[in-house]
């Protein structure tokens, strides 16, 4: 799949997948690959500034975390951030099903 | 040079602070030692460096232009106080009645001059941040927009303090205690509030952001005054500005002196005090278009690459949006910028719109 059609999904991609389970970069863009099925040609760089992005927004939160023999940045989302995942699932939804209406 | 260290570089030339900067490094050095070799599908260190600092530049700056603007409210709130509470304390002095003429000039050019100046810089820079609140990363020059307009409006906040600590000062004779100590508290408070702010304002100015792109100007604030009339010649809107206010102080003064003579001179007086301003401030806060180049391309024989056909695209819509091209024209001269293959191209397809 092209990555212009990512753009402006990657945030909720990103919301959905820590709703899901917390979770550190590494592990993030790990499951974030999965649902695609390896078709989003994602470069996982890109997911870094959009984990710091949300996190400003007050959508996600993270801490180091104890449990890694390495410095570790955790992520969890924050009761506002489940609310606008919710929403944005909604709008998807209802955006989706009408281009599929559309499209036969 | 690994990966993680030209990161390292491209986010300390990008002007990252330190605490940023060593959380990005050390999250990319986890990823990348939890899967060896995957430096390659992290992507070009130098555009992640490019995202990160476009983002934060944007965030801090628009966030500093919020902090700006509740420092000057408190500021206008302590300013106002010290107005409605000089009844109590025995009404307003004899301008010659004070320690000294240089303590009470610059005071009353700090209360009245300066306000003015942060009331319309402050919102301009407000209104700008709120309008454009959910842009992660905005063009470079729209950054330096919002941070000029929130620093102006600081400074002449800080200056509308200083103005009224001169004039507890030049009058520290004549007024009693209990008001010498509560304004001059409150003007403390305010003071430091203003510096804070302006601090932060300078610290998101360290961040560097390259995103191509125009700054925008009052008119996209402001669309009611979009017309194409106003928008081709600035000083218009200056000179509309300046009678508009004249006009305003005139009739409010010949009404509260009930004396046309006292509001006529009032009312020139603010005006052109108006007009100073416009000339002095107007290119700062975006009332005049800025001087400043747009980003240049180079050389006409290089071959285009896509920053130079994104900065190609801006030009193009902003020279729509300015009313100098039609849509047809446009759409014909985006397809041009897509189709071409050197700068030289470039170039033509922006003929009369870019030097």
């Amino acid at each position: 799949m092209r990555n212009d059609a990512l753009t402006g999904q990657l945030d909720s991609l990103i919301l959905a997948t820590i709703a899901q389970q917390p979770g550190h970069g590494y592990a993030i863009v790990q499951r974030l690959a999965q649902p695609g099925g390896g078709r989003f040609a994602l470069a996982e760089g890109t997911v870094y500034p959009a984990l710091h992005r949300l996190e400003r927004e007050g959508l996600l939160h993270s801490s180091w975390s104890a449990d890694s023999d390495r410095p570790r940045r955790v992520y969890s989302v924050t009761g506002n951030g489940r609310s606008v995942f919710q929403a944005r699932r909604r709008d998807w939804k209802r955006f989706s099903g009408a281009v599929q209406a559309g499209l036969g | 040079m690994s990966w993680l260290q030209t990161l390292a570089a491209e986010l300390s030339a990008r002007g990252l602070p330190g605490r940023d900067r060593r959380r990005i490094l050390l999250e990319l050095q986890d990823h990348i030692e939890c899967e060896p070799g995957c430096e390659e599908r992290l992507g070009d260190p130098r555009e992640l460096a490019a995202s990160f600092a476009d983002e934060l530049a944007t965030a801090r700056t628009r966030r500093g232009a919020l902090r700006a603007f509740a420092a000057l409210a408190l500021a206008a709130v302590v300013l106002a106080i010290s107005q409605l509470a000089i009844g109590a304390a025995g009404g307003y002095r004899g301008y010659s009645t004070g320690i000294s003429m240089w303590l009470f000039f610059p005071a009353l050019i700090g209360m009245l001059i300066a306000p003015q100046v942060a009331l319309v810089a402050g919102s301009l820079a407000a209104l700008r941040a709120v309008r454009r609140r959910r842009v992660a990363g905005l063009p470079a020059a729209e950054i330096d927009l919002i941070g000029r307009r929130a620093r102006l409006a600081l400074l002449a906040g800080i200056a509308t303090v200083a103005g009224l600590g001169l004039y507890l000062v030049n009058f520290s004779n004549r007024f009693p205690g209990w008001y010498m100590g509560l304004i001059g508290c409150l003007s403390v408070v305010s003071g430091a509030t203003l510096v804070v702010a302006y601090r932060g304002m300078t610290d998101a100015r360290s961040i560097v952001s390259r995103m191509p792109g125009s700054a925008g100007d009052v008119y996209d604030d402001l669309p009611l005054l979009g017309r194409r009339w106003l928008r081709r010649r600035p000083w218009r809107l200056g000179v509309i500005g300046v009678l508009t206010v004249g006009a305003i102080v005139t009739v409010f003064f010949a009404h509260a002196e009930s004396s046309v003579q006292e509001g006529l001179e009032r009312g020139i007086v603010e005006a052109l005090a108006a007009a100073l301003g416009f000339l002095l401030f107007g290119r700062t806060v975006g009332l005049i278009p800025s001087r400043a180049a747009q980003p240049a391309l180079a050389a006409p024989a290089r071959l285009a690459g896509d920053h130079d056909r994104a900065l190609a695209e801006h030009i193009l819509r902003d020279g729509y949006a300015a009313g100098q091209l039609t849509l047809d024209q446009l759409s014909a001269r985006l397809s041009a910028v897509h189709a071409a293959a050197t700068v030289g191209e470039l170039r033509e397809a922006l003929r009369g719109l870019h030097d």
